[in-house]
């Protein structure tokens, strides 16, 4: 069974529903067409996320979808939303959601994780995110810069 | 050489805190073995044939006496006794216990290494000219470009889970000694018309089952935007690299199939968005990062010249390892030395403890406190006084480390093999120690001049056959081992790929057929000076077919 994660801890209720439990969101292309407004839309591994570019008005939700734990391209998906093109609101890690990745979707800007691995929700639940602290690269939540070279920072603690 | 500041340290701390609190939740079945693997693979530890082993970064092959001291330390209590150089001038160890890793890796971070990024689709070791800073011809010192590579690919968020492993080689002389041009990136530094530092970008090169010279990608990338042109580089490649089929992931496929040119137009466009931002490499923090790779403080000792020519006078063997293990310095009264780990017969690339432990003492009395590992699997002092060069070879001699075979016929890279490899078809060390006992003698070795024998135990390619001038790939057919032979290829600034000769031998007869080859080789050269390489490239393969497989195949 799935939950909803956000650093503030599990969510009671999921306005959007589970990907995993068959909630419908909208595709790249189907949200390209669209004109209504607060859209939730799900991104796969082989989309480009630029499609979105002038639809992110509109667009209250984005899942990125982690097809296999080990196709990292939701990482750059997530990057390129946050950073390239300023979006602002949720992005959500789908698919294989598992804890030792969840430090590393935090810092390309994912925000919240819909998790059904039992031992990643037990994990979560007790506040225990195995991340580092130092980083040695710019990161999409907000990092402190470090005191130091240009390209190192601290995680945020918030 | 890099030192660790606090940061770093902080960093390796928890990165070791991390990989045990792994462990612990692998043990206790919250990990299962599936997503632990690629896990385990980020921080070194394979699963080989009988163990586990631990592959430990030595960052562009470069350690210090104390970090050595610490190796020949694990060797010895928590291995059996020796350790393997590997040809990402890292070491690896074949036989720890998984429960024990842990304590290795805070070992390790107490003399600041680690085993981050040995393994696993992620960046990988950064490798660079085992004589960087060193070398009579080199432009600009590489390692601090390595160094500030190895930093900002160290657990990055974006570049973990590649579609495969990426590795970056840095050279810093026209004469390449890192073998830039079959890496996923390589960089040479070059000065443009107004003296600034700065690479030629190539991409897309590569050794396994697909071999692939890389294609170059920019004449002149400026040294402050290093990281944001190759995070570009990175960016387009893990979203558009195949991810179906592992053995067309690695970006040379990319750049064959989409296109040299529409890649490179897609780097740039992703480039542009990134150049001035963060990444940008500000002028200050190049220079606090190239004071750490400041030269000793090299004294003149002139009086070593005089001295030289009477001790090689006195004593052939000394005299023939000078030629071939002391290399030009840039201080006229200095020498780069090689230190074989190919003894003739041995395991190319294994050292005991007790040579690791000499070595450090080595270091520190004649070296100036620096070791280098090279990608051929050797280790290198790269600073030597020519006045000490005498007492240092004595000591070496008296241990097993003066071959003076750099280079030569018997200077054999070659993988771990079946010996140890889950993935190998055919074992490469005992191939390599038939050849290197054929070839043995000193005079012979000599006369045959250099040539780089390279051997894999699979098409993955780990022995970097390809790249040999003549190399040795292990196949498996019908149950039992069967070695192909191939010539012509060079990993330096003229990369060609070797072409296969034809039908493989049987274990009993590689050697032989090597031989022929050599022979062959000896009789066609136009003077002792032409290389084998250059024979090669001068006649092709036909003679050389002609003579291991008669005419009427040859033709």
């Amino acid at each position: 069974m799935s939950k909803i994660w956000t650093k503030t801890g599990f969510q009671s209720e999921n306005e959007w529903g589970f990907l995993s439990e068959g909630a419908e969101y909208l595709s790249v292309e189907d949200a390209k067409g669209s004109s209504d407004t607060n859209l939730a839309v799900r991104v796969e591994p082989a989309d480009d996320v630029h499609a979105l570019s002038d639809k992110l008005e509109n667009i209250a939700l984005i899942a990125v979808n982690f097809s296999a734990f080990a196709d990292g391209r939701a990482f750059s998906h997530a990057a390129l939303l946050r950073d390239r093109l300023g979006f602002k609101g949720e992005v959500r890690a789908f698919g294989q959601v598992l804890l030792d990745q969840v430090p590393l979707m935090l810092r390309c800007g994912i925000d919240s994780f819909e998790v059904s691995d039992e031992a990643t929700i037990k994990h979560l639940d007790a506040g225990h995110i195995p991340g580092i602290e130092h980083h040695y690269q710019p990161s999409m939540n907000e990092p402190a810069k470090a005191n130091s070279y240009s390209w190192r920072y601290m995680a945020n603690s918030g | 050489m890099y030192r660790y500041d606090e940061f770093d340290h902080a960093f390796v701390k928890e990165r070791v805190a991390q990989f045990r609190d792994q462990v612990e939740r692998r043990v206790s079945g919250d990990i299962t073995e599936d997503a632990f693997k690629p896990l385990r693979l980020m921080n070194g530890l394979y699963l080989q044939l009988h163990a586990y082993m631990l592959r430990i970064a030595v960052p562009y092959g470069t350690m210090s006496p104390v970090q050595m001291r610490k190796l020949a330390h694990i060797a010895r209590t928590y291995d059996r006794g020796y350790g393997h150089f590997t040809t990402r001038q890292n070491i690896q160890f074949n036989w720890p216990k998984l429960s024990d890793i842990p304590d290795i890796l805070e070992e390790l971070a107490s003399v600041e290494m680690h085993a981050i990024q040995t393994s696993g689709n992620c960046i990988r070791n950064v490798t660079t000219d085992q004589f960087a800073g060193a070398a009579a011809d080199e432009i600009a010192d590489p390692r601090p470009y390595a160094e500030i590579l190895r930093q900002w690919s160290s657990v990055h968020p974006e570049f973990s889970f590649l579609p495969r492993k990426f590795k970056i080689a840095v050279t810093g002389a026209p004469h390449d000694r890192a073998a830039i041009q079959v890496h996923d990136i390589g960089l040479q530094l070059v000065k443009n018309e107004d003296d600034e530092i700065g690479f030629k970008v190539y991409i897309g090169g590569g050794q396994g089952r697909t071999p692939m010279i890389a294609k170059k990608v920019r004449d002149f990338l400026p040294e402050e935007d290093l990281l944001t042109y190759v995070t570009a580089i990175m960016r387009v490649y893990n979203l558009n690299g195949r991810r179906d089929n592992k053995y067309k992931a690695r970006i040379k496929i990319l750049v064959h199939e989409t296109g040299l040119d529409e890649l490179k137009a897609q780097i740039e466009a992703e480039w542009q968005h990134l150049k001035d931002t963060d990444l940008k490499l500000p002028d200050a923090d190049i220079e606090a990062i190239t004071k750490y790779f400041e030269k000793p403080n090299l004294a003149d000792r002139a009086e070593g010249w005089a001295q030289l020519a009477q001790w090689k006078k006195a004593d052939a063997a000394f005299s023939g390892w000078i030629q071939q293990n002391v290399g030009p310095h840039q201080h006229p009264d200095y020498g780069t030395v090689t230190i074989s780990l190919k003894p003739i017969g041995g395991v190319p690339g294994d050292a005991t403890d007790a040579q690791m432990d000499l070595i450090a003492d080595l270091a520190e009395e004649f070296g100036h406190h620096e070791i280098r590992v090279t990608h051929e699997q050797n280790l290198v002092f790269p600073h030597v006084a020519l006045a000490d060069l005498e007492p240092l070879y004595r000591v070496l001699a008296a241990n097993g480390l003066a071959t003076g075979n750099a280079g030569l016929v018997t200077d054999i890279i070659a993988c771990p093999g079946l010996d140890y490899c889950a993935l190998a078809n055919a074992r490469s060390i005992p191939v390599a120690q038939e050849i290197s006992n054929r070839f043995g003698d000193a005079e012979r070795q000599k006369t045959i001049g250099e040539l780089k024998i390279k051997i894999s135990g699979c098409i993955n390619a780990c022995g970097h056959h390809h790249v040999g001038h003549i190399g040795i790939l292990g196949v498996e057919k019908k149950g039992t081992e069967l070695y192909q032979i191939t010539l012509g290829g060079s990993a330096d600034e003229n990369t060609s790929v070797g072409q296969i000769m034809g039908p493989g031998f049987e274990p009993e007869a590689i050697t032989d057929a090597i031989e022929k080859v050599i022979d062959t080789y000896l009789e066609l050269r136009v003077s002792d000076d032409e290389t084998f390489i250059e024979t090669y490239r001068r006649l092709g393969m036909k003679p050389f077919k002609t003579a291991l497989y008669g005419e009427k195949t040859a033709a």
